[in-house]
This record gives C-alpha cells, structure tokens and sequence, in this order.
C-alpha cells in the first residue's frame, strides 16, 4: 500500500572536509560533463596527496582520470592543448613551488589563449594546487604565491576558506571558460598529517550550486576594524577577532575566496564602515595581497581614522626549522597584536 | 551510550592509522550513518560513521594514532 501523502526526509547534515569537497566537485562535475577529465601526479590509485581525487579513479577509469609522470611541463602543456580542443581538464600541480618548469603553458599560453584569439579559442582549464607550510616542509613545499599569479592578466585565482566555498568555487572553476587557479590551503585540507583548523569542515550541499569566482564573503561582522584574508588567514583573522572583542573591539572578518577578480568592493564597503583595516595572508609580503588591497581602499579616498596595516610572510624563504618557521607565519596573536595598533594607537 | 568503535579489516595489520579529522566537535548532535571522522592510512582515507543518532563524545584527539578495534568515542 502506498500513501497518498509524498513524505520528503529532511536533509540529513553532514560534513565535509575541503578534501572530500574537491573531490566531489570534480566527480558530479565529470558526471554532468564528459569533457571533463583529471591529470596529475598521483591522482589515480592514490587519489591525490591531499585528497582531491578521492574515488575518482574507480568510478570515471584511466583514460578520465590519468596518473601522469613528475613532468609538469609535460602534463600541464597537455592541458592546455587539451583545453584548445575542447576538453575541460583539471590538472594538479602537487605544490605550487614547482610551477617553475611548466610556467610556460601556464602564463603564456593558457592565459593568453583567448585574448590572442579574439575570444575564438578559449581554455577552460582548472589547475589546482596545494600551498602554504606551517609542518616543516621547508622553502620548495611551503610557499603559497598567491601575488604571483594574481599578477598575470587572464588567470583567476581562487582560494577557499572550506568546504562549502570549495565545492561551490571548483564547480564555477570547471564552468569557466579561462584558466583558474584553484589553490587550496594544507592546512585546511583535512589531512592529519598537516593539521587541520576545525573550522574548515563544513556542510555543503550535496547536489549542484556555485559560489561565483570573483564575490567575497563576510566572515564575520563588525564595526571597529576590517581584518582582510583568505584560505588559512581567515580562520586566523576569526581566532584574533574572538580575542579583540574581549577587549572591547568589534572585527569585521572578509574573507576574499578569490585575489582574480578581486572583490574591492566589499573590502571598500567593510572600511568605509570601520575606518580601520588589516590585511593578513600568507605569502612574502612585498607586491602582496595586502599592499593591493590597501592600495584599492586607499584610491577610493575612504576616510581612515589610522593607517592601513598588512601583515604577511617576510620576504625571506619560508624557514625549515619550525621556531623560525612560526616566528615568521601571520597567525591569530601576531594580527590580534597588529590590530590593537591600529585600535589603540 | 554506543561505543564508536575503529572497523577491522580495512587494512593490513601492522600499518600506521591515524584519524586524521574529526568532522564534528565533541558534544555536536550527530545522526546515525553520518561520516564523523575520517581515518588516515598509509596516504589512504577510511571513513568513520555514527553508529547511532545522538551526542558525540570524543575520547581520542585527532591525529592520535588508532588500531583496529579500539574505541575512539562514544555516542550517549
């Protein structure tokens, strides 16, 4: 017998870490879209160092989700060959330290694909990278670059602060005609042997949306002071924003999802509010994030009631040794201590 | 109360396993099914799930090394 009445279960909550998020993004994604494939060192059987290929072999196969030899400037210069003709394909670049040899087909080539063309020839390519330290890994494991590429007209940069951003940021990455930079933070990703900020396990739905590339979001709300970041900054830029308000200071928290485009709206709107702003990320700190967001707030003639402040990672190699390696890394007492000087001058 | 306990047999013996994250805080309501933790392995990822609905109680941190068998937490 059936019942006249259609009961719909509620949604059951669940959780995701930025790992798993990935790794279903692509997966529905290669559902929906056979032009969709992976490549990468150690994205099949192993399903990603970090995580983001997780189940993707067994379900799409070999010739979909392809183990590639340690030659970026090989795999990376199929990509966007591949991309040329018509296929969507997401390659990993296992640390961003080392786009040094495939740096070629990326800023060269597939940025530049569809501007040459006059738009005829596009490259809808997803190129996912881990960055940052914080575990020891020394100077060619640990640097994030995100000033690098978010330098370099025709590539977007983003950056997720969890799960939900991160599922709803690689699906607008896969969808988008030209080439994303899709880097996501160890220390977020979920994986125990880097750490993990709890914060980044999030709910994030399990069918299909989109968070759009290029839109940041407020983290937490505020009215005293704007502390800027994005992926690992922003949890950071939380935690020092719990300890200012037991001190009185209310901080409002952006987090940017995405340095290319760069929303300065947001962070223009967030200053003209408090008057007070602070960057925080994690790369070296001259030409940086935070010189470009002090930059749009100040050429927007916001009125400030004391001067902008960054914080980020000297410019010096990221330290092996982890005292240093601390010494030298923006976390939550360093931008906390940074914002009381900007609060109580 | 039920004993959230590590499942045997994923992997070899011998093998070093960590959880590697908690997906849920100690004390969050949690429903039966639900993946709570997920179990690192030699690079490879194994999912824990609630074997009950209820209030999580987290008796090993994560990245504590585990075995097979062992009770991590219970569910009360």
């Amino acid at each position: 017998m059936s019942s006249p009445e259609t009961i719909t279960a509620p949604r059951p909550a669940r959780r995701l870490t930025i790992a798993r998020a990935i790794s279903e993004a692509i997966g529905q994604e290669m559902e929906r879209d056979p032009a969709v494939l992976v490549m990468g060192e150690d994205i099949g059987k192993l399903g990603g160092v970090f995580g983001t290929t997780t189940g993707l072999l067994e379900k799409f196969g070999a010739e979909r989700v392809r183990d590639t030899p340690i030659s970026e400037t090989a795999f990376i210069g199929a990509a966007v060959g591949l991309a040329a003709s018509g296929m969507r394909p997401i390659a990993e670049l296992m640390f961003v330290d080392f786009f040094g040899v495939c740096m070629d087909a990326i800023y060269n080539l597939a940025a530049k694909q569809s501007y040459f063309s006059g738009g005829q020839v596009t490259c809808p390519m997803v190129l996912m990278t881990s960055v940052g330290g914080g575990y020891g890994d020394a100077g060619q494991h640990s640097q994030t670059l995100y000033a690098t590429f978010g330098h370099l007209p025709g590539l977007k940069v983003v950056i997720p602060s969890n799960a939900h951003d991160a599922k709803g940021l690689m699906l607008a990455a896969i969808r988008d005609p030209n080439p994303v930079i899709f880097m996501y933070h160890k220390a977020l990703q979920g994986m125990g042997w880097l750490g993990t900020v709890q914060r980044s396990i999030t709910d994030a739905p399990e069918g299909d949306y989109v968070v759009p590339l290029g839109k940041a979001a407020i983290a937490r709300e505020g009215s005293d002071i704007t502390l800027v970041g994005l992926g690992l900054s922003v949890h950071h830029a939380l935690d020092a924003a719990a300890r200012l308000e037991k001190q009185g200071h209310s901080a409002e928290v952006i987090d940017l999802r995405s340095i290319a485009p760069l929303d300065r709206e947001t962070v223009r709107a967030s200053v003209r509010k408090t008057g007070r702003l602070l960057a925080v990320d994690d790369d070296y700190m001259s030409y940086g994030v935070g010189a470009e967001i002090i930059a749009s707030v100040c050429e927007a003639g916001i009125p400030l009631r004391a001067a902008p402040r960054r914080i980020a990672h000297p410019d010096i190699p990221v330290p092996f040794t982890p005292v240093m390696e601390h010494f030298v890394l923006p976390d939550a007492d360093k931008i906390a201590a940074a914002a009381l000087t900007i609060l109580e001058p | 109360m039920t004993d959230i306990t590590v499942p045997a047999g994923l992997w070899n013996d011998g093998d070093e396993a960590a959880i590697s994250a908690w997906l849920y805080a100690d004390g969050d309501a949690v429903s039966e099914g639900s993946v709570i933790a997920e179990i690192m392995v030699e690079k490879s990822s194994f999912e824990l799930t609630a074997p009950a609905s209820g209030i999580l109680h987290i008796a090993v941190a994560a990245e504590t090394p585990v075995t097979a068998g062992e009770i991590v937490g219970h569910i009360g």
